[in-house]
């Protein structure tokens, strides 16, 4: 979770909250919103499967998604010590129709699936539930 | 009441280093697991002190197993056979192992503990790798987010390696960091100078070691560097050869360029580097200047997203399009990749469509 362990910069931003606290709240969001963090991992990963391996250009799916997959060498582990490796990039997504963008890693989609987490204020894969749901649902 | 108090103070604090003491003798007894056997290839022995992964392990013995990531488990390079003593295969194993890996008792060293005697199989190639301590001499801003680095070798003082090959850059700690940390990097300079070594490092958004080496390092600099490894270099035969790499992935096609300048060929050979706009584009002129040197040369920059003020003439979208046109004799052709795995996959099987055997498609294997 630190910065300088498994990336420069962690993954709590520069949340002072324990990360118990972050996810109960971004949990209480989403109960507000009406989606579970199940949903929303299962959404990211099928956006991410339409956009398929390509080759590092944005592409539009479904004509309301414009999509760039960026990845790089090596894969990343889970801080909460979760069994298996990530690959390691950053996937851009714009809803075409509302204009929001969004970025996560294939990491942030195991971190909502399995851990309800969606990183802490300030850091840089940070995904504001609210803003998350408004680009892949609307 | 006092007296009671501090009386019930003293007996827990008895209690507790007693129970201190206990474990510390415990884990003397318990976790100790003395000097253990590494059998190499059934060749060679050597005696390590239990506890360590089996690659740190290794390391110690400046035996050097390929990781990408510095033994944390995250990149499922560091695979070697462990025939005897390894133990059940962690979870931490599984993702990166097939069913066919599995079967033949391949395991990752950094996750396998040695407690006993070990008996491992590793290819032989892995006792020309050295952890070599360098000095930075030349740093290259190749574009907005690459550099060129050039290391001087000081102990050992020379290498030898294969065009293609890639070393692992330590970076120290630094800013948040707090540990040193690994990273692989393909060597961009040829073979043959044997004093140096140069890498061309692309800023990976988030990268310990690449922003390192971007914001930190500087001329002058101390570094140690680990290597050769790796099985992407030039094969010797008289086939025709399609280079095609994109951002830092040209590093060792530049290698095996200048090594054939060296050595002299007349294989025939078209070069693709695939880029966004001009200003990812470098190295143009150097690929180039090799039509001069080259019989059948041919030197291919495609861009897939032009700026309007970049003025570009030359080809435009992926380079894929034009390997078609470039192919003279697809069955009798080898590839050679480099770059992000989606580039990969993409060349990947346009290559296969268009004819050329898989079996002659080589890429880095450490993505």
């Amino acid at each position: 979770m630190e910065p300088g362990n498994l990336t420069l910069s962690g993954f709590l931003g520069t949340d002072d909250r324990h990360y118990h606290e972050i996810i109960q709240d971004d949990e209480n969001i989403l109960e507000k919103l009406g989606h579970t963090p199940e949903e929303i991992a299962e959404r990211m990963q099928k956006l991410m499967d339409l956009a398929g391996d390509v080759y590092e250009e944005p592409i539009t799916v479904d004509g309301h998604y414009q999509i760039e997959i960026q990845l790089v060498r090596g894969r990343m582990i889970c801080p909460f010590a979760h069994p298996g490796a990530y690959r390691k990039g950053i996937i851009y997504l714009t809803n075409l129709k509302n204009n929001l963008s969004v970025k996560w890693t294939p990491l942030s989609v195991h971190f909502i699936q399995s851990h309800h987490f969606f990183e802490g204020e300030g850091s840089v894969f940070r995904l504001d539930p609210e803003t998350l749901v408004k680009a892949i649902f609307e | 009441m006092l007296s009671i108090i501090l009386q019930d103070i003293a007996i827990m604090s008895a209690i507790s280093g007693f129970l201190a003491l206990l474990l510390i003798i415990a884990q003397y007894f318990f976790m100790n697991y003395g000097d253990c056997k590494i059998s190499i290839n059934d060749k060679r022995d050597v005696t390590v002190k239990g506890g360590s992964s089996l690659l740190s392990s290794l390391a110690e013995q400046k035996i050097f197993i390929s990781s990408a990531c510095g033994g944390r488990g995250t990149c499922g390079t560091c695979k070697c056979k462990v025939l005897d003593g390894g133990g059940p295969v962690l979870p931490t194993e599984t993702p990166f192992l097939s069913p066919a890996e599995l079967s033949e008792n391949t395991r990752l060293a950094c996750q396998v503990k040695v407690k006993n005697d070990v008996r491992i199989n590793i290819p032989e190639s892995i006792f020309n790798i050295h952890r070599y301590t360098a000095q930075v001499t030349e740093i290259i801003d190749y574009t907005y987010d690459t550099k060129g680095i050039t290391f001087k070798l000081i102990e050992p003082a020379e290498i030898t390696f294969k065009a293609g090959q890639f070393v692992q850059l330590e970076s120290p700690k630094y800013g948040k960091v707090r540990q040193s940390t690994s990273r692989a990097y393909s060597v961009s300079s040829k073979p043959d100078s044997i004093n140096e070594l140069q890498l061309i490092i692309r800023r990976v958004p988030e990268g310990i070691v690449t922003t390192w080496a971007h914001d930190y390092l500087k001329v002058g600099d101390t570094v140690y560097l680990t290597g050769p490894f790796g099985d992407f270099y030039i094969r010797d035969t008289e086939a025709d050869m399609i280079f095609v790499s994109g951002g830092s992935g040209l590093a060792p096609i530049k290698s095996m360029l200048e090594h054939l300048e060296t050595t002299g060929t007349n294989r025939h050979m078209v070069n693709f580097f695939g880029a966004r706009t001009r200003k990812d584009l470098y190295l143009v002129d150097h690929m180039d200047h090799f039509k001069s040197v080259f019989k059948m040369y041919e030197y291919v920059p495609v861009l897939s997203a032009p700026d309007p003020n970049d003025n570009w003439t030359g080809k435009t979208g992926y380079t894929m399009a034009y390997f078609k046109d470039k192919l003279r004799d697809p069955k009798n052709t080898e590839a050679y990749l480099c770059g992000s795995p989606g580039m990969i996959n993409s060349v990947l099987n346009s290559l296969i469509d268009l004819g050329v055997p898989k079996e002659k498609i080589y890429f880095d294997s450490f993505s």
